[in-house]
């Protein structure tokens, strides 16, 4: 893969110097501080509404830290999966219509490079920014709650982020394969939301990479999970979406 | 055109490139040598199909049919070795709006592998070259003739063997075009330069050579001096006395069947020919008939333009 480093050194420069360092690591850190926070308030919210509403009795249990870590892992699966998407839908399509890809594929870069570099680049963002949203939403829960089942956070996290990879590569595919930034990105949601209806079907969570949509919630909760066959499957797709957006950037004509 | 020599690899070779877009033929068996060295020109009126032809030569698009090879090689199985050979500016060149051209150079020779100190002395001469030294601001807000310096710029980091560029000069002012004309001639017999314009001047002013595309054809490929000479062979001027000696000069020639075409200003008449021979014999011949002076007669003088403008029937700048 001809002109990788060279190529990836770019995009971590581009990642730090434009408006990608600001909308993800910016949501992820947003909601590791609110997250705890409306955790705590919640109760108080709920009973001060309740108390307009005559008769009405709302018992709520006190809010602990799992609440905000509840709070924190939707906050991933909705908004941050989607932002992923939308920015996603421009890893490829972006540098072919601002011809930046034009001028750099006509020097020693190849096309494989060019593709895994996107991926590479976008997955070290999410992590990064994951690990420092996640960092912040256990220090300010450890602040506000008394801080417990951390671990179980970190586990609901891990496998979150490999369904974040795996939805970086089908954006990735979608991104070379389609000329425009709206077909790609109404291609993720499309992608987002189906595999959001099937994974409520019991055996296609259980053995295919679905299950991961459902695994970050159970972690809070459950002891233990049984996640081998959506791990391996998303692996499987990770991979095999990567081959297929490289061959499919392969065979365009720029 | 001197043809490519035995012992030599042409530059670019083209062999019945043909490039169908739906129904639409952008390139019609093309065939076409250029050789090694030399500054060649690729003439077209815009959509003839020279930007198709040059997006093939640089990988960027597949042929339909037939082949081309840049240094030898066949561009569809081109290696890194092979593209670290080459420099190419496309017509509208795209940079990263967040880097300035200084660190667009850098990125550009990193990615033919050039070490530091090359990097660093080739990167301070080109962008010297391209009067873009002292700019600190970002590509973001380049005009598009500072963007067009900074393509031929890149275009030259890896000191190539061959140098195409797609309307080079389209974006810059009377100066800017000096200047890039001025390095593209400086070039000659180091680097191939094969550059694609409808800008007739330039052409003139720094071509070794020529190809004429229209409408995905090549209809000429030479020399410019061979192509001037081939097209004045069979252009002729005539002055005559009088303006009614003109018309009636100009009566008698249109029945002779080696006339192509005649363009009369007042007294002076341009004939184009089909037989030279036969139409200096006959042609004082019919003045006198017509009962007209003679008061000059010679072969025209053909300027690339008139052959331009004959071989593809329309103006071109």
């Amino acid at each position: 893969m001809t002109g990788f480093g060279a190529f990836l050194r770019k995009e971590l420069t581009e990642i730090r110097r434009t408006w990608r360092i600001w909308v993800i690591p910016g949501m992820l850190v947003f909601f590791g501080v609110t997250s705890p926070i409306i955790a705590a308030l919640t109760p108080a919210l709920v009973r001060s509404m309740a108390t307009s509403q005559p008769g009405l009795v709302i018992q709520i249990p006190p809010p602990t830290a799992r609440d905000a870590y509840v709070q924190f892992i939707k906050s991933l699966d909705q908004l941050v999966l989607i932002a992923i998407i939308i920015t996603g839908a421009s890893l490829v399509s972006g540098e072919r219509s601002s011809g930046t890809a034009i001028l750099a594929l006509t020097k020693p870069l190849s096309r494989a490079a060019f593709v895994v570099t996107k991926i590479l680049s976008q997955v070290l963002l999410i992590v990064a920014a994951t690990a420092l949203g996640t960092a912040v939403c256990l220090a300010v829960t450890a602040v506000v709650f008394d801080g417990a089942g951390g671990a179980r956070l970190l586990t609901a996290v891990a496998f979150w982020l490999l369904y974040a990879v795996l939805l970086i590569v089908v954006m990735t595919l979608f991104s070379a394969a389609f000329r425009s930034r709206g077909a790609a990105a109404g291609a993720g949601l499309g992608f987002y939301f189906v595999t959001l209806l099937v994974s409520a079907w019991g055996p296609a969570a259980r053995y295919s990479f679905l299950g991961l949509v459902l695994a970050t919630q159970k972690a809070l909760v459950m002891e233990s999970l049984s996640l081998g066959w959506p791990i391996a499957t998303a692996v499987v797709a990770i991979g095999a979406g990567a081959v297929a957006a490289v061959r499919v950037f392969e065979r365009q004509e720029l | 055109m001197t043809p490519v020599r035995s012992d030599e690899t042409a530059a670019i070779e083209l062999s019945g490139l043909t490039k169908r877009f739906g129904d639409t033929l952008a390139l019609d068996r093309v065939d076409l040598v250029v050789r090694p060295g030399v500054v060649f020109g690729f003439l077209g009126r815009n959509g003839a199909g020279k930007t198709t032809a040059l997006r093939i030569l640089s990988g960027l698009a597949r042929p339909t049919a037939g082949t081309a090879h840049i240094l030898g090689h066949d561009v569809e199985r081109a290696t890194d070795a092979v593209r670290a050979r080459i420099g190419f500016l496309p017509d509208v060149p795209g940079f990263y709006p967040w880097m300035t051209a200084r660190e667009y150079m850098e990125f550009a020779g990193r990615l033919f592998g050039l070490d530091q100190a090359t990097l660093d002395a080739r990167a301070t001469a080109l962008l010297q070259m391209a009067g873009l030294s002292l700019v600190t601001t970002r590509v973001g807000g380049f005009s598009r003739g500072m963007k067009q310096r900074l393509g031929i710029a890149q275009a030259l980091i890896n000191a190539p063997s061959l140098l195409m560029l797609d309307e080079p000069t389209s974006a810059l002012d009377p100066i800017g075009r000096r200047e890039v004309l001025e390095m593209v001639a400086s070039l000659r017999g180091r680097t191939t330069v094969f550059f694609s314009t409808h800008i007739l001047a330039d052409v003139e002013r720094v071509c070794d050579a020529v190809a004429i595309l229209e409408r995905g054809r090549v209809v000429a490929s030479a020399a410019i001096g061979e192509l001037t000479a081939r097209a004045s062979a069979n252009r002729l001027v005539v002055e005559v006395e009088g303006d009614a000696g003109a018309v009636a000069v100009t009566a008698a020639l249109t029945r002779c069947a080696w006339l192509k075409s005649i363009e009369t200003d007042e007294r002076t008449l341009r004939l184009t020919v089909s037989d030279l021979p036969t139409a200096q014999r006959e042609i004082p011949a019919a003045i006198a008939a017509a009962g007209a002076a003679l008061r000059r007669f010679e072969i025209a003088e053909t300027s690339l333009e008139d052959v331009f403008v004959e071989l593809v029937g329309g103006p071109a700048q």
